[in-house]
């Protein structure tokens, strides 16, 4: 379920959206407000993941940082609900733009955009390559060697080790010890004679 | 991956099934399982079904499962489908997947391999030999322990106690089965150097990820629809 805030100073626009987003299933409207005060006292209480607010509510100085005013909340996504002409730098703090003629169907597609953000969020991609002591112990794994037998071999804990596979799999987006093997070997870091 | 609302029209018993299948291109392997040729014209998936007797409610369960991400059953909605009728699709995904599936990402495999060093050769058809034994093996228990024990739920009689199922079985193994081809997608297209017949790998890469997201329907079916199903039976004959 995704939970959405609204804050948008004119009743008819604020209805409106409240009763399209009703539609949507994984949608819920956690609170919507008209002004900005109410906004920021909500916000903090109720975590929403994302706030479709219109920068209009913002004096024209501040309408460049209004993600700023959130940098207490990292997890939040802005919508930008786009009533009147704003500039484009000023739309690009928004994870995504609602505009007065959109229909229902593009306005669901900038939701769906927004929320699969959401989820990618948090894990950071790895881009190093294996580090030496993580391909010493991807040469043990391929040989046959047991966790602890791991640890005995390259004089670490056992913990250690499970830390080093768990970034073995990580980055290499291989479980099983079959493929790592497979791996390896390719990898020229063992040679398939060293294999039982 | 959870969207807002799918922006794709629902399945109907009224839509045309080539409809269904330009929008939902995953659906098509289900066809040949169900009996379904190609060739169908502008029949409807009401017409088609009845046509090769196929159940209507069958076909609506599996058509979920392949295009909402989201979707659980109902219990009304269970009852609708006869329990033989999913364990006879079950049965034979089965076999697509080990007559038909496996044997193709296979061919892939080896045209890929002739053009590879030798070191190479053995170990990775043994690692692609072992992940089918694995796939054999698992398909081989539920035809042979779990299937059987349903059906004799359903005939109402006393199942006897060496049969009793465990509900993770079907969890964990699937999840074993979408990890090692997982595994084969990695080192293809992480790993395998790129000079050893390109084009052709990435013709396996969309089979190997075609195949990936049919097993986790096929995953879906048993742990959403087979499962509850089974709970419910069993609660009705405690009753």
């Amino acid at each position: 379920m995704t939970k959405i805030a609204i804050a948008e100073p004119s009743i008819l626009l604020r209805t409106g959206l409240e009763q399209l987003l009703h539609e949507l299933p994984d949608a819920e409207i956690i609170f919507s407000t008209d002004n900005l005060s109410s906004l920021y006292a909500r916000i903090n209480a109720l975590h929403p993941d994302i706030l479709i607010v219109n920068p209009l509510l913002y004096d024209y100085a501040k309408r460049a940082t209004i993600r700023a005013e959130f940098d207490n909340l990292p997890n939040l996504r802005l919508i930008g609900l786009v009533t009147s002409y704003v500039e484009s730098q000023h739309q690009r703090q928004f994870a995504g733009v609602i505009e007065l003629n959109d229909d229902f169907q593009r306005i669901k597609s900038t939701l769906n955009q927004v929320t699969n953000s959401l989820q990618s969020d948090g894990d950071e991609p790895d881009t190093d390559p294996l580090s030496d002591r993580e391909k010493e112990v991807l040469v043990c794994l391929s040989k046959g060697l047991k966790n602890n037998e791991i640890a005995d071999t390259l004089n670490i804990s056992v913990h250690t080790v499970i830390t080093h596979r768990k970034n073995i799999v990580r980055k290499t987006g291989i479980k099983s010890v079959a493929a790592l093997t497979v791996y390896a070997i390719l990898n020229n870091l063992i040679e398939e004679k060293d294999i039982i | 991956m959870s969207t807002i609302i799918s922006n794709l029209p629902q399945l109907s018993p009224k839509m045309k099934m080539a409809d269904a299948i330009n929008q939902y291109h995953s659906l098509l392997t289900v066809l040949p399982r169900l009996g379904i040729p190609l060739g169908f014209g502008e029949k409807s998936i009401e017409q088609l079904c009845s046509e090769h007797h196929v159940s209507l409610p069958l076909f609506t369960l599996i058509g979920r499962i392949y295009c909402q991400e989201d979707y659980y059953p109902t219990a009304n909605e269970l009852q609708q489908c006869p329990m033989t009728d999913i364990l006879q699709y079950l049965v034979s995904s089965h076999k697509d997947y080990l007559e038909n599936k496996l044997p193709h990402i296979e061919q892939h495999l080896h045209t890929q391999l002739a053009s590879m060093d030798k070191k190479y050769i053995t170990l990775i058809s043994n690692f692609y030999a072992e992940f089918r034994k694995e796939m054999e093996k698992h398909f081989r228990y539920e035809e042979e322990v779990i299937f059987p024990y349903l059906r004799q739920i359903l005939s109402e009689q006393e199942a006897t106690e060496s049969a009793t199922y465990q509900k993770n079985t079907f969890h964990q193994q699937h999840d074993d089965i979408e990890d090692t081809l997982n595994d084969l997608s990695n080192l293809l297209l992480k790993y395998i150097p790129a000079e050893i017949s390109p084009v052709e790998r990435v013709d396996m890469l969309l089979d190997v990820y075609a195949l990936s997201n049919d097993i986790a329907r096929h995953a879906m079916m048993e742990n959403r629809i087979l499962v509850p199903y089974i709970q419910l039976l069993e609660s009705k004959r405690h009753d």
